[in-house]
């Protein structure tokens, strides 16, 4: 018990740090969820345009603002032209849309007016770009045919409400499971900056040569003294493991009581055993304690950043992706992605997921042997 | 006296792992993360060749301006090739969609077109922006010719069935806009880079505690050798300057090795004025001076603590300049302006971002002198709270 209320008293002092990270996952997950509908009917994406317009607000004009708040977001409160650009870098605008004066009449009569585009070259500002073209199209193949001018406009806007029939083909609630994913993923950082950070300050906090003298004399038989300290890491890994969760049922809701749910569960705990492993082999390697707080970030955004935690794996470059290979947040992160596709569970869908659990496992079983030989290395 | 102190305020400091590690090497660190994870993100974010399949069968050959026009658009010699398509049997689309292989496959079915997808995304829509404008034109076209037919050709044609010109759909159908879309946008729209510039002015304001640490060498209440300073018959001002200008000298340094890593090897992109951007650097390098300066002179507290306050601000300065998501500093330019105005991490991102976009120097000249009135009153407050202090015991 003494070492114990010891392990208490070091974990209080350090309680800021664990109560940061939590703050930052739960904090960047909530500022990550999407108000998007769940449903399983198909929501196309639309692109956010913003249109200046010095035409008059008729005719041909009118149609083609009229189609556009239909299939985009418009954005229209966008004042000054630095106010635009700076949307438009930031990504909060896809395309802008300069409509000039006169636009309607020269249309109208067949000549091919100029339309200034603004665009930061995204796969929505392409979407935008066909949707402009497209409308068009359509307004010319009426206009040459020698329709009036009201006709052309009626007909133009007709065509282009007529929609494809879609069929989907997913019964998953897609919402949910990117949520749950987004979080599993985000947990990994937190986790592996808290339990390190911590594990770390308790481990040398023990080892300090005071501490560590009089403990020697102590009537504490070592193993029984190994043990409990031990015990109290694992106490608290499991611990956090479990706030976590929790903190997760607030974020992702009921949808965290099923199948998928029950196994980012499971594979979030091997990887907090995973990490709780690392974190000893990591305190054991550190000797002084100003260096845990450097450690401790190299290795929390280290792996972040190359095992797709911050960054989604499909957008990372192959090279980083074979390196993250040799570090356990890539099994877990990409156990997490695959299980968000996953339309049934059963045995055979979820081998690749067990897969990567054993790995996760064995990459476990390697840091404590290591933590072993070299904690035994340095006591001789 | 005066480059005495200098030369061992600049050794002492070198000599500090711990701090050489924060200004030195931790922003280089996490800046080669940024190239690892950002590298590829914006031309994922380009739209790239869509794999999709077409079901062959009746409904196909009935209508097919679909094949031809599919055809067309995936043409591989084409530098605006949007598909990638197969034709096969309905099985196999289907199994090639349940294999994630394909976004999604058009079938064709008593004439009406329908498109299958697992679910939304950018890819599907597009798919189906497609389809839609394949059949539409097939309508309009379909139906103009037949008005044509109906309206000059009655007597000729009287009797027959309109004929659908198959070869005019897929042409209309291929043929773009003649509308003359003018592509007025700014060259420099990369917005990764932002991430970089945050990481520039990071580090400027984590040469604080270079500074910090170099002052409180000379403070009394902070060190045994602060005491013998203070006791000592030399200018006082003499030996604070003299070590606050060790820690500029090896501040410059480290940003300087920064600039020259992100420019070799990080491919960072400052836009064509360089001189500016390393006159930008040397300002925000001067306002973390004065943060340091400041919290060496104003904060009576312990080393550890003065650290932790700089580097707590430094990290909330650098999540509102958008280091952790550049959408964080774009929402708060707009919804809290002011926050960013005196926030000197935001506005040495700014200042680099400004460079970088825009072609005036308006922006770049505002938050220049926004840095140098932050840290004029810095260096204020720490004049005014460390002159004549005196100590009858400590």
């Amino acid at each position: 018990m003494t070492v114990f209320k010891a392990f208490l008293k070091v974990l209080n002092k350090n309680k800021i740090m664990i109560i940061v990270y939590t703050g930052i996952l739960i904090g960047i997950s909530v500022a990550s969820l999407k108000t998007s509908e769940t449903s399983t009917n198909f929501v196309a994406v639309k692109p956010d345009v913003t249109i200046v317009n010095e035409d008059v607000n008729n005719g041909i004009t009118e149609g083609f603002i009229d189609y556009l708040e239909d299939n985009c977001k418009i954005i229209d409160n966008l004042k000054t032209e630095e106010e635009i650009d700076d949307s438009l870098f930031y990504r909060q605008a896809d395309y802008i849309i300069y409509i000039p004066k006169g636009f309607n009449e020269d249309f109208m009569n067949g000549k091919n007016p100029e339309i200034n585009v603004k665009s930061n070259g995204d796969y929505q500002a392409s979407l935008a770009e066909m949707m402009v073209k497209r409308y068009f199209k359509t307004a010319e193949i009426y206009r040459d045919s020698n329709l009036s001018e009201e006709d052309i406009i009626k007909k133009t806007n007709d065509t282009m409400d007529k929609d494809t029939k879609i069929e989907m083909t997913t019964k998953l609630d897609t919402d949910s499971l990117e949520k749950m994913d987004f979080y599993y993923n985000f947990a990994s950082y937190s986790i592996s900056a808290a339990l390190v950070y911590v594990v770390c300050m308790i481990l040398n906090s023990f080892r300090e040569e005071k501490i560590r003298k009089r403990t020697e004399i102590s009537s504490v038989n070592y193993k029984v003294y190994n043990r409990q300290l031990l015990l109290s890491n694992c106490l608290f890994s499991v611990l956090l493991w479990f706030a976590y969760v929790i903190a997760s049922y607030f974020i992702i809701g009921d949808a965290l009581f099923s199948g998928h749910g029950l196994i980012y569960m499971i594979n979030s705990l091997l990887f907090t055993i995973c990490s709780t492993a690392i974190a000893f082999l990591i305190g054991t390697l550190i000797t002084s304690k100003n260096a845990i707080a450097g450690i401790v970030n190299v290795w929390a955004l280290g792996s972040s950043f190359l095992c797709g935690v911050f960054v989604p794996l499909s957008m990372l470059p192959d090279m980083v992706i074979k390196v993250g290979h040799l570090i356990p947040t890539y099994y877990y992160v990409s156990s997490n992605d695959k299980l968000a596709k996953l339309e049934s569970i059963n045995l055979e869908s979820l081998q690749p997921i067990i897969f990567n659990m054993g790995i996760i496992l064995a990459f476990t079983l390697v840091f404590i042997v290591l933590t072993n030989v070299i904690s035994r290395k340095k006591a001789n | 006296m005066f480059l005495h102190q200098f030369k061992y305020s600049f050794k002492t400091l070198m000599k500090k792992r711990m701090l050489i590690f924060w200004t030195f090497a931790f922003p280089i660190i996490l800046g080669s993360f940024f190239k690892v994870a950002f590298g590829n993100i914006e031309s994922d974010e380009k739209l790239k060749v869509i794999d999709i399949a077409i079901v062959e069968n009746q409904g196909l050959e009935e209508n097919s301006f679909y094949r031809e026009s599919f055809e067309s658009l995936s043409n591989e010699k084409d530098d605006d090739r949007m598909f990638n398509t197969k034709f096969t049997t309905e099985e196999d689309a289907k199994k090639m969609l349940e294999n994630d292989e394909i976004t999604g496959y058009l079938i064709i079915e008593e004439n009406e077109p329908k498109a299958v997808i697992v679910s939304s995304g950018i890819n599907e829509t597009v798919f189906k922006y497609v389809v839609e404008e394949i059949s539409q034109t097939a309508n309009i076209v379909g139906n103009l010719v037949e008005r044509e037919i109906m309206n000059n050709g009655t007597q000729n044609y009287a009797g027959e069935m309109p004929v659908i010109n198959q070869e005019e759909i897929i042409k209309r159908a291929m043929k773009d806009s003649d509308i003359n879309l003018k592509d007025v946008s700014k060259a420099n729209l990369s917005y990764t880079m932002v991430e970089f510039y945050s990481l520039i002015a990071m580090a400027c304001l984590y040469g604080a505690m270079l500074s910090m640490s170099c002052i409180n060498q000379n403070l009394a209440n902070m060190c045994s050798k602060g005491k013998r300073v203070a006791i000592a018959p030399v200018s006082k001002l003499k030996i604070i300057m003299s070590s606050v200008l060790a820690s500029f000298l090896a501040q410059l340094i480290g940003i300087f090795i920064l600039f020259l890593y992100t420019i070799y090897v990080l491919n960072v992109d400052y836009g064509s004025n360089l001189g500016l951007v390393v006159a930008q650097a040397i300002v925000g390098s001067f306002a973390g001076l004065s943060l340091g300066t400041f919290a060496a002179c104003v904060l009576k507290k312990s080393e550890e603590s003065k650290t932790g306050i700089i580097i707590t601000f430094t990290m909330v300065g650098s999540y509102l300049a958008g280091m952790m998501g550049i959408n964080t500093k774009y929402n708060i330019d707009v919804n809290a302006p002011f926050l960013n105005k005196i926030n000197p991490v935001a506005m040495i991102t700014d200042g680099l971002y400004s460079l970088y976009y825009y072609d005036t120097l308006d922006r770049f000249i505002s938050d220049i002198v926004g840095l140098l009135v932050f840290s004029g009153i810095l260096l204020m407050i720490s004049y005014i709270s460390l002159r004549r202090q005196k100590y009858d015991s400590i």
